[in-house]
C-alpha cells in the first residue's frame, strides 16, 4: 500500500510537470494547445530511441529535449497564420500523426509494442524516483514563476489579452509565442524522459489525446495562469483518479465504470469548472508583477 | 525643410470600390508636431492604420528615417521607432494598470532576462508617471476597469514611454477630462522637447491649435491643405470640406 | 474502376454529413463543435435502442434524430454559448468534455463492445460492375437525400436565406429583423439532426461502437476545414477530396517512385492521410479551398 501511494506520487509529481508547462502555454500565453501529449512523447521517445541505440539516460534527455524542442518550433509555426481554433485543431492534429507513426513504424519505436527495459534512473528505488521526480517539479516551478514574473511575462500576458497593443508597443508576437513553446516544452519533454525511466517502457498507448485532456482539466481546475493552482489541479486529479478502482472494488462494479469514471473526472471537471468556477481553484493573481 | 523623419509617397488604399486614400504624398519633418484633420471619413484613422503596418495598403511606399518600412508588421515597424496609439484603446482584462504600464517599455523584456534574473533599470519612473496622469488610485485595478478616459491617458502614456522616434496619435483628448487635456498637452510637449515628433490627429482646434505649428487636412482620400493651423479658416477648400459648398459660399459672403 | 468510384462516394458520404453539421454549425455559433462527432454516436445508438423496443427502423431513425436534434440546442443554450464567451479555444475544451461524458454514459449503459443493426444481410450484388450491398445502397440513398434536402433549405426557403445572411453579418441581419436567436437555434437543430443521420448511415453500413464519435474527428474536421468552416456545402468537397486522397493513397503502388516493385502504405496509414492533409490544408489554405467565393444572400 505504501509503494502504492508513492507511485500515485510519483505520478501526480510527474503530472504537475505537464500541468506546469501546459499552463504556461493556455494560461499565460493563451495558447490552447491540444497536442500538450505529443511534447510528452517527444521526450519519452527520446529516452527510449536512445536506450535502444545503446547510448546512456543523459544523451537520451539530450535527445529528447531536442525532439522537443523541434516539435514546439513546429508547433509555433503553425501559430503564425492560424486563429485560436484553428490551431487547436492543428496541434491535435500533428499529436495524432505522431501517435500513428509511433504505432506503425516499428522498426524505429518497436510499434505498438514500443520499447521496453529502460533503466531506472540511477537504480533509484520508489523514495529515490520520488525526489527525483519532485526535485523536477520543484525546480520548474520556480523557473517558471521567475519567468512569469519577469518583464517578459508581463508581454505574454499583453500578447494574451490585446495581441494588437502588444504589436503597437513593438512585441514581436511570434516570436513570443516560439519562445513561451520552447520555454514550456521543456519540462514537458523532460516529464516524458523521467516517465519513460520510471515506468521502464514507452508505447504509443501514452501517446492518446485523452490524456492531453486531463492535463487540461488539471490545468483549468487548478486555476489558469496560476503555477501552484496547476501543481494543484495535478495532484487533485491524480488522487482522484488513483482512488477510482478503488471504489470500484467497493461497489462492486466492472471495469467499464473505470474507465467511464475517467472520463467523468475529465470531461465533469472540466466542464464544472469552465461554467461555474472559470478561473479555477487559485485564481490568476493580477498585479502581482512589480518591477 | 528638415530632413523628414517620416515619407509618404504615393499611399493608395481602399476597401472595395471605396478609394479611402486616394494617393496621398506626405513628409514628416524630425522634430515637428502636425496635425491631422479632416471631417468624420475623410480617411485620418486609415492613413495611420496603413503606416503603422496594421491595416495592409495598396500602394505607395513610406521611409521611417530614410529606410522603406511598409512591408514590415506593425511589431517591426514600432521597433523601428514608429509608434502609434488608437482612437478607442482596448485594455487587457487581467493585468493591473501598473502591469500594463511596466509592459509599455520593452528593454529587459526578453526571455534571457527573465531566465537569469536580469532586472534591466529601468529608465521609466512608472508611480510618477501614474501619479501624474492621477492614475494612482487605479493603479492596482484590471486595465480593461478603468474608464475610457483614463484608458486613453494610460495608452499615451505607454506609447511615450515606449521612447518612440515618431508617435502618432489617433484622438488623444476624444473622451478625456477637459482638466487632464492641459496635461496631455504638457505631457506631449516635454516628450517632443525631448526629441519626439508627433503626429496627432485631432478634432479639438483648441488642442491643435495649443499643440501644433502645422497642419495637413484630410478630405476623402486627399490631402487637400498644408498650413499652420491659424490660416484654415481662411482655406478655401478646407472650408468647404467641413462646411459643403453652400456652406463654404455662406461664408465667405458672411466675411 | 467503377468499384473505385463507388468506394469513393461511399466514403464520402461516411463523412460529409457529420463534416455540413460541423461546418454549418460553425457558420453561426462561432467555435468548432467537437461534440458534433458525438451527436453522430448518440443518434445510431438511440436508434439501436429504439429499434430494439420495437420500433421500425425508419421511426426509430427519426425520433432519434430529432431528439440529438433538441439535445445539440439545448447543450447550445446551456452550456456552449456561455464558454463562448470566453473564447473560441475554451468553447471548443467544452465541446470535448460534453464528448467526454457522452462516451462515459454509452459506456456504462450500452457498453464497450461494437453492436450492429439487425437487418438480414445480403450478398453483395452487382451493380454497374461494382460490388455492392443493399445496406451501402440504402446508407447512400439516404445522406444523399439529408444533403440534398438540407442545401434546398439553405438556398430555396426563407429560413435558409436568414441563416446565410446571419453567416455572413450577424449585426447587419439583426439590423434587418432577423431573429438571429431563432436562426441559431434553427441550425444548432439541423446539425444536430444532420450528425445524426451521419451516424446512422455510417453505422447501417457496418457497426456502431464508442469509438465511432473520436474517430470521426480528425476526418471531419479535415473536410470542413478543407471546405471553409463555416461554408456547409464546401464540406461535401472537403469530404470529397478526403475520400480521393485515402482512395488514392489505399489503391497506389508507390513503389516505383522508390525504386521498389512493390510498396503499399501501410493500411493504418490510411486513416493518417487525412490529419495529413488537415495539417497541409491549415498550413497553406486555412480557411478552405474555396476561399475566394463570395456569399451571396
Amino acid at each position: 500500500m505504501f509503494d502504492f501511494i508513492l507511485h500515485v506520487a510519483i505520478i501526480a509529481a510527474l503530472n504537475g510537470l505537464l500541468a506546469l508547462s501546459l499552463n504556461l502555454q493556455l494560461g499565460y500565453a493563451g495558447l490552447a494547445n491540444f497536442g500538450q501529449i505529443a511534447l510528452f512523447g517527444a521526450g519519452a521517445y527520446g529516452a527510449a530511441l536512445a536506450f535502444s541505440w545503446g547510448f546512456g539516460p543523459f544523451a537520451g534527455l539530450l535527445l529528447g529535449l531536442a525532439l522537443v524542442s523541434l516539435l514546439a518550433l513546429v508547433f509555433a509555426r503553425l501559430g503564425r497564420s492560424l486563429g485560436a481554433d484553428y490551431w487547436g485543431i492543428a496541434t491535435l492534429s500533428i499529436a495524432e500523426i505522431l501517435r500513428t507513426v509511433a504505432t506503425n513504424e516499428t522498426w524505429l519505436t518497436g510499434g505498438a509494442q514500443g520499447i521496453g527495459g529502460l533503466p531506472q534512473l540511477f537504480g533509484f528505488d520508489l523514495p529515490g524516483t520520488l525526489a527525483l521526480a519532485a526535485a523536477a517539479l520543484l525546480a520548474t516551478y520556480l523557473v517558471l514563476r521567475g519567468v512569469t514574473q519577469s518583464k517578459f511575462g508581463l508581454a505574454v500576458r499583453l500578447l494574451r489579452e490585446e495581441p494588437q497593443l502588444a504589436a503597437s508597443l513593438g512585441y514581436d508576437l511570434a516570436g513570443l509565442r516560439r519562445r513561451v513553446m520552447l520555454i514550456s516544452g521543456v519540462p514537458a519533454g523532460l516529464c516524458g524522459f523521467l516517465y519513460a525511466h520510471y515506468v521502464t517502457f514507452v508505447g504509443p498507448d501514452q501517446l492518446f489525446a485523452s490524456e492531453t485532456f486531463f492535463i487540461w482539466a488539471m490545468v483549468v481546475i487548478g486555476g489558469l495562469a496560476n503555477h501552484s493552482g496547476a501543481v494543484l489541479g495535478a495532484v487533485a486529479l491524480q488522487i482522484l483518479s488513483a482512488s477510482i478502482p478503488f471504489a470500484k472494488d467497493a461497489l462492486g462494479l466492472t471495469s467499464e465504470y473505470v474507465a467511464a469514471a475517467r472520463l467523468t473526472l475529465t470531461g465533469g471537471g472540466l466542464l464544472l469548472f469552465l461554467l461555474l468556477r472559470p478561473q479555477g481553484l487559485l485564481p490568476e493573481r493580477i498585479g502581482s508583477v512589480r518591477a | 525643410m528638415p530632413e523628414p523623419v517620416l515619407s509618404i509617397r504615393g499611399l493608395r488604399k481602399a476597401f472595395g470600390a471605396h478609394v479611402v486614400l486616394g494617393g496621398i504624398d506626405l513628409d514628416i519633418a524630425v522634430g515637428s508636431i502636425v496635425g491631422l484633420l479632416g471631417p468624420n471619413g475623410s480617411g485620418k484613422s486609415t492613413l495611420l492604420d496603413t503606416v503603422t503596418g496594421f491595416v495592409p495598403k495598396d500602394a505607395g511606399r513610406i521611409e521611417l528615417d530614410g529606410r522603406a518600412i511598409e512591408s514590415l508588421d506593425p511589431g517591426a515597424i514600432s521597433r523601428r521607432g514608429l509608434v502609434r496609439t488608437f482612437q478607442l484603446p482596448r485594455m487587457p482584462a487581467r493585468m493591473s494598470v501598473r502591469e500594463v504600464m511596466l509592459a509599455a517599455e520593452r528593454s529587459g523584456s526578453g526571455l534571457a532576462d527573465a531566465l537569469l534574473g536580469r532586472r534591466a533599470p529601468s529608465a521609466l519612473a512608472v508611480d510618477g508617471l501614474l501619479e501624474r496622469l492621477l492614475l494612482t488610485p487605479v493603479a492596482e485595478q484590471p486595465a480593461s476597469a478603468i474608464s475610457g478616459g483614463q484608458k486613453k491617458l494610460l495608452s499615451i502614456a505607454m506609447a511615450l514611454a515606449n521612447r518612440p522616434r515618431l508617435l502618432c496619435l489617433d484622438e488623444p483628448t476624444a473622451g478625456v477630462h477637459p482638466n487632464l487635456r492641459q496635461e496631455i498637452m504638457a505631457l506631449l510637449r516635454d516628450a517632443n522637447a525631448q526629441g519626439v515628433t508627433l503626429v496627432v490627429v485631432e478634432h479639438d482646434m483648441a488642442f491643435i491649435r495649443g499643440l501644433c505649428p502645422r497642419c495637413v487636412v484630410l478630405d476623402r482620400g486627399e490631402l487637400i491643405a498644408d498650413c499652420a493651423p491659424d490660416d484654415l479658416a481662411d482655406h478655401p477648400r478646407v472650408v468647404e470640406a467641413y462646411l459643403g459648398r453652400a456652406g463654404a459660399r455662406a461664408a465667405r459672403k458672411a466675411a | 474502376m467503377s468499384q473505385l468510384v463507388f468506394d469513393l462516394v461511399l466514403r464520402t458520404g461516411d463523412v460529409a454529413l457529420v463534416a455540413v453539421a460541423l461546418s454549418a454549425a460553425y457558420s453561426l455559433v462561432r467555435f468548432p463543435n467537437i461534440a458534433t462527432v458525438y451527436y453522430a454516436t448518440i443518434g445510431p445508438f438511440l436508434t439501436y435502442v429504439l429499434a430494439r423496443v420495437g420500433l421500425a427502423f425508419w421511426l426509430a431513425a427519426a425520433l432519434a434524430t430529432v431528439a440529438v436534434g433538441v439535445l445539440a440546442v439545448v447543450l447550445n443554450a446551456t452550456v456552449f454559448d456561455r464558454l463562448l464567451r470566453s473564447g473560441s479555444a475554451i468553447a471548443m475544451i467544452g465541446s470535448l468534455a460534453v464528448g467526454m461524458l457522452v462516451t462515459a454514459v454509452l459506456l456504462v449503459t450500452a457498453g464497450p463492445d461494437s453492436m450492429r443493426f439487425a437487418f438480414a444481410l445480403s450478398p453483395p450484388q452487382d451493380l454497374l460492375g461494382a460490388r455492392v450491398t443493399a445496406l451501402q445502397l440504402w446508407s447512400m440513398g439516404l445522406s444523399s437525400a439529408a444533403l440534398l434536402g438540407f442545401a434546398l433549405i439553405l438556398f430555396f426557403t426563407d429560413i435558409g436565406r436568414c441563416m446565410r445572411a446571419t453567416a455572413a453579418n450577424a449585426d447587419l441581419a439583426r439590423a434587418t429583423g432577423i431573429d438571429a436567436h431563432g436562426v441559431i437555434r434553427v441550425i444548432t437543430f439541423a446539425s444536430g439532426v444532420l450528425a445524426a443521420l451521419g451516424g446512422i448511415c455510417l453505422s447501417l453500413k457496418g457497426e456502431l461502437n464508442i469509438l465511432m464519435g473520436p474517430d470521426l474527428i480528425l476526418p471531419v474536421f479535415a473536410a470542413a476545414i478543407l471546405g471553409g468552416l463555416g461554408n456547409p456545402l464546401g464540406a461535401i468537397l472537403g469530404a470529397a477530396v478526403i475520400a480521393l486522397t485515402e482512395v488514392i493513397a489505399a489503391s497506389t503502388n508507390f513503389g516505383p517512385l522508390l525504386g521498389q516493385a512493390f510498396l503499399f502504405l501501410p493500411v493504418n496509414y490510411i486513416g493518417a492521410t487525412s490529419f495529413a492533409i488537415l495539417v497541409l490544408a491549415l498550413l497553406f489554405r486555412p480557411y478552405g479551398l474555396f476561399v475566394n467565393e463570395v456569399r451571396r444572400v
